[in-house]
């Protein structure tokens, strides 16, 4: 019945600026609905780990063997292209890559006009570019939701150094002509081709700059199997005055007449969580260098703590970046003062108490 | 035998002391331990033993003065870098304001900037009912009554907005949470806005004040009688036998055992004698401005005669 009368709605032609859009719940199945993606013995890791029966002697000089073999030491890696080399231009439509980040907390921060905001702390640790595929040779088996994507390349970012002798060598081999060590997450961004980058350039959080606006894309905190109360925020029924064992249930779920069905997209009990989701818009308050950590607006990043996040430019078009960011990234030391960079509005907790002008 | 299990044995074989004397020789163990006792005198004038490093020696008060350097203890919410960070923080905010020690049951004056208010300062005397959350987050209740009206305010220790805060009466009460005195005669409320600070000892213990506070009527806010609130005179005057069963049903003896969750419910000693290690250096250089401040401010001020 609403479908006719929406369609008389629209035979009336109203004026060009109001368009009637309806949206029903059995059209909004892609958001809840659960993406396949490759299984994960698809390409495996981490090898099987037997029980060496290693004395403690042993296992102490194989790691200071893999120490002084591959440990940090800044001759081994790959030269990274320096900045005047790769002259790249921003310009608004261009993509530059993300970061991996872990979520490591939240606290509050106090604006200078007192009002009190919630930060998450985002923590950008070892992150190192391991392959640039250009546009004409991506040809990805699970197709990203980007537009134009024959237009862009894709950059294979890792974060989290682990030992490789926990590695397959199919997994390790990713890393091999990427001068870093094989890391324990990786992560794809979609980038144009002016933003390409190097196998082996750090990324750190100095990538963003105080103000911009990011987005965050994580993994939900899994719920389990939720009611309908939880999951989809019904009311339930009273908890007294004759309510016979129906408290935190759906109630109806359909009614009668020609469509006399469940429609498919009922809201009903199921598995809650677990789902990638991105929050869009997210300011970035304050950055700490030395800790690579990145204080942004509010606390509803996905995930729990110690989750891992990727950090991407916004898109909204009213928050995307007007100046040029570093680009494609950002090279050298960031300021060895010590101190963290805040935007402008907050207030620095090594300033004075925060007081009113009398006007 | 793995890594793990051979630590433990090394630990525990330091830890015990044993007392048995093994000799492989043909010599009584008498004498194996003369022996043994001659070469412990023998042995230290030989090796100079090196300098060991010590760490500050943390008051043992420092877990009550300034709880809300301990993070919460939910093991989820925890991450060592946040909480570094976070105490950086709070270490930079008492650098430029003096955030007193005070309890639950202390009588404090908070002069906070108000952007609708004249002079755009306001200042509330109320007395200390709750102190609640940990980290920038901490927080405080001051109940006062004015005028025949009761009110509470909520400040959060670390807001900047807030310009000074006084403890003008130091002292300690016989329960961690005052919230009861919301049901009580609004006399144990009721605190002067112009009462004078209360000077305490340097170095003397702070007070415990064993006021019994008497309730009014029923009904409550809360169900006082299942709390086992010690401060509380008159509770069993307005309790039914009704409320005296199900309260003695309520009642949970066996939590003063249980071991679990008193651990999951605060951090271990030793991890607290690392994160005041951290801030001691700085908290006690705050601690000795305070003092001379305070003496300086006792100087100043003469006293009037006639």
């Amino acid at each position: 019945m609403m479908r006719s009368v929406i369609n008389q709605f629209l035979g009336l032609r109203l004026s060009g600026n109001c368009s009637v859009m309806v949206t029903q719940v059995r059209d909004k199945g892609h958001l809840s609905r659960p993406r396949q993606r490759n299984p994960q013995w698809f390409l495996r890791k981490e090898i099987t780990k037997y029980n060496d029966l290693m004395t403690a002697e042993n296992k102490q000089f194989v790691n200071e063997v893999g120490t002084d073999n591959y440990g940090v030491k800044k001759d081994n890696l790959v030269k990274t292209a320096e900045p005047s080399a790769n002259e790249a231009v921003w310009t608004p439509n261009l993509r530059r890559c993300g970061v991996i980040a872990r979520k490591i907390g939240q606290y509050p921060l106090w604006l200078k006009n007192g009002e009190r905001i919630r930060t998450t702390l985002l923590q950008i640790a070892d992150n190192h570019v391991i392959k640039y595929i250009p546009p004409e040779e991506y040809l990805p088996a699970q197709v990203p939701t980007v537009a134009n994507l024959h237009k862009r390349g894709c950059i294979l970012v890792g974060s989290e150094t682990t030992n490789p002798a926990l590695l397959t060598k199919e997994y390790a081999g990713i890393f091999r002509n990427s001068g870093v060590l094989p890391k324990k997450n990786l992560a794809r961004f979609i980038v144009s081709p002016e933003a390409q980058l190097e196998p082996g350039t750090p990324l750190s959080v100095n990538h963003f700059r105080i103000g911009d606006f990011v987005d965050v894309r994580g993994k939900t905190v899994d719920h389990g199997f939720q009611g309908v109360v939880k999951r989809h925020g019904f009311k339930g029924m009273p908890a007294s005055h004759g309510v016979t064992k129906t408290h935190r249930r759906a109630g109806n779920i359909g009614g009668g007449g020609e469509k006399g069905r469940v429609w498919p997209g009922t809201k009903m009990p199921g598995h809650m969580g677990n789902r990638w989701r991105k929050i869009k818009g997210l300011r970035v308050w304050r950055i700490n260098s030395k800790y690579n950590v990145m204080w942004v607006q509010g606390s509803s990043v996905p995930g729990p703590t110690g989750g891992l996040v990727y950090i991407y430019d916004t898109i909204l078009p009213l928050r995307r970046n007007k100046e040029a960011p570093p680009f494609p990234t950002f090279y050298g030391e960031p300021q060895q003062d010590g101190d963290d960079v805040w935007y402008e509005k907050v207030h620095n907790f090594k300033s004075e108490s925060i007081t009113y002008e009398n006007e | 035998m793995n890594l793990s299990t051979r630590v433990m044995l090394n630990r525990l074989t330091q830890q015990c002391v044993y007392k048995r004397i093994v000799t492989f020789s043909t010599k009584t163990a008498e004498h194996a331990i003369e022996n043994q006792e001659e070469q412990k005198k023998e042995a230290p004038p030989t090796t100079p033993t090196p300098p060991v490093n010590r760490k500050p020696i943390i008051p043992a008060n420092y877990r009550f003065v300034y709880p809300e350097f301990l993070p919460d203890p939910k093991v989820e919410w925890r991450n060592l870098v946040r909480e570094k960070l976070e105490r950086l923080d709070m270490l930079d905010r008492r650098k430029q304001i003096d955030l007193p020690e005070f309890y639950v049951g202390s009588v404090l004056a908070v002069t906070s900037s108000d952007p609708h208010a004249a002079g755009k300062t306001s200042r509330f005397v109320g007395i200390c009912i709750n102190r609640d959350r940990c980290g920038l987050r901490a927080r405080f209740i001051l109940r006062n009554v004015i005028d025949h009206q009761g009110m509470e305010v909520v400040y959060e220790l670390y807001d900047p907005t807030i310009q000074k805060i006084e403890v003008l009466r130091l002292e300690k009460r016989l329960d961690d949470s005052l919230l009861y005195l919301r049901d009580a005669l609004p006399e144990y409320s009721t605190f002067d806005e112009n009462m004078e600070a209360e000077p305490l000892e340097e170095g003397a213990p702070v007070p415990v004040n064993d006021i019994k506070v008497v309730l009014r009527p029923r009904p409550w806010l809360e169900r006082w009688e299942r709390q086992n609130l010690r401060g509380v005179a008159n509770i069993d005057e307005y309790l039914k036998d009704k409320h005296r069963l199900s309260a003695a049903k309520m009642q949970k003896p066996w939590e003063k055992y249980d071991m679990m969750k008193d651990y999951r419910s605060s951090i271990p000693e030793e991890e607290q004698t690392e994160i005041f290690a951290e801030v001691h250096t700085e908290l006690h250089t705050l601690e000795l401005q305070r003092k001379r401040n305070k003496r300086k401010r006792t100087f100043i001020k003469p006293k009037q005669l006639a």
